[in-house]
């Protein structure tokens, strides 16, 4: 059995924070490769999931799509990717694959947002006048934001158990600590980068899931008082 | 295409070994989950489906390297990983499994009441039969993932069809990588149409219903 112990201590020795593969550095890179991911994605996909809700078209295609991305493995993705745009590239090789693998369950997430709004309330956003752009933002945007959110969600999940694998193909993150301690048989270094990539994820994941509550608690409130 | 012909025996052992680490998860996971949708109460359904979701977020790599840490398991070979597997699999699987029991129209239970069934006939005669619709869709999106995130047991020592990948990286085959990519696919692509068929054959009144509609 490991000692926690040791754990600990590795974890909270300033050397090992200290250096390019140190961990403070590790972990900015990983924080900076999983953020431009998903920003990128989120661009991309979000207007466009909007746009397909809002007229209606292609949501047997996007659901499908995103269904099959789960059935995609990611390292293959990725390592394919790497040795076809060349090592040297691997950065943006990595960016695509983590692109490819966030875009479709945020796009499945906006659409099916979008598509959820009742034909009735659409109706009566068309019938007060609003134009395509008021429709969007004040009325489908703001029924749609929680499924949007769980896409994003969905998304952010995907992306940072590829990011722990980028060390396989060079680049940095908090998976580095797991690839080489694993290859050093260093427990002490393994387990505590796994630890530090466990409370990150987490971390991140309650506050998309907060995100998602605040969400349907405003829609809440706003069914709420228009009952009165 | 050459590669994956002439590896073909390498292939075929690293996706018995690939079977064996993705479907014995899966069995257990789905088992485990489908009697944990119906047993806990209401009331503890939202903090286990919060724990369940946090659980599914962690990086499945992180998750094989931490459970050593934990449960004393060894780190290198496939203990993490079906226990890592089985984890993500419950969790996935518990939420499609208590949507698919909340499905069961009320009706159906108040009839099974009133024909005497006890608590047991009730579950196995009226509920999960009517449930399975919902069950297989769960079934279908949990074991493509299994099956896709095996993979990821090859950087631990687990010779699956994820060990192409690797291999193909280090030697630069593409094409190596990407008969583990195919062959992945048609793995999953394999079990998705056998539990659509299974699942057809089963609640052969949703064929019909959607011929009379």
């Amino acid at each position: 059995m490991l000692n926690l112990n040791e754990v600990w201590n590795w974890l909270t020795d300033p050397a090992n924070w200290a250096g390019r593969y140190g961990l403070s550095n590790l972990l900015v890179e990983h924080l900076s490769m999983t953020f431009t991911a998903l920003v990128l994605s989120a661009i991309i996909a979000i207007p466009l999931g909007i746009v397909l809700g809002h007229f209606n078209r292609g949501g047997a295609l996007i659901i499908g799509i995103s269904s099959a991305s789960r059935a995609i493995p990611t390292m293959g993705l990725l390592f394919a990717l790497v040795l076809l745009l060349s090592v040297n590239f691997r950065q943006e090789a990595t960016q695509i694959a983590l692109m490819a693998i966030a875009i479709p369950p945020m796009l499945a997430g906006t659409y099916s947002g979008i598509d959820s709004v009742p034909r009735v309330i659409r109706q009566s956003a068309v019938a007060q006048g609003m134009t395509a752009r008021q429709q969007i933002w004040h009325v489908e945007l703001p029924i749609a934001a929680a499924s949007l959110i769980g896409g994003v969600r969905l998304g952010f999940i995907q992306v940072v158990s590829t990011v722990v694998i980028a060390p396989l193909v060079g680049l940095g993150g908090l998976g580095f600590g797991v690839v080489q301690g694993l290859a050093l048989r260093d427990f002490n270094q393994l387990s505590g980068s796994a630890l530090l990539i466990v409370i990150l994820t987490v971390s991140g994941d309650r506050l998309f899931a907060l995100a998602q509550a605040i969400a349907s608690l405003r829609l809440k409130k706003t069914k709420r008082t228009a009952q009165r | 295409m050459n590669w994956f012909f002439n590896n073909f025996e390498f292939i075929a052992e690293l996706t018995r070994t690939h079977l064996f680490i993705s479907l014995v998860p899966s069995v257990i996971g789905a088992t485990l989950a489908i009697i944990a949708a119906r047993l806990i109460p209401q009331k503890y359904a939202g903090p286990v489906a919060g724990l369940m979701a946090t659980i599914y977020a962690i990086p499945s790599l992180a998750l094989f390297v931490a459970l050593p840490a934990i449960l004393g398991t060894p780190f290198i070979g496939p203990t993490n990983v079906l226990i890592a597997l089985t984890i993500y699999f419950f969790s996935s699987m518990f939420f499609s499994a208590r949507d698919a029991f909340s499905q069961v129209p009320d009706s159906a239970l108040s009839f099974s009441e009133a024909q005497g069934f006890n608590k047991l006939q009730r579950f196995a005669l009226v509920e999960l039969p009517l449930a399975m619709p919902g069950l297989i869709a769960g079934l279908r999106v949990a074991v493509a993932s299994t099956i896709s995130m095996a993979s990821i047991g090859a950087v631990v020592g687990v010779r699956n069809l994820g060990y192409l990948f690797l291999d193909g990286f280090q030697r630069k085959i593409s094409e190596e990588i990407v008969a583990g990519l195919i062959s992945i696919a048609l793995l999953a692509l394999a079990f998705d149409l056998g539990l659509w068929v299974l699942g057809r054959a089963i609640s052969p009144w949703k064929v019909s219903e959607r011929k009379n509609a």
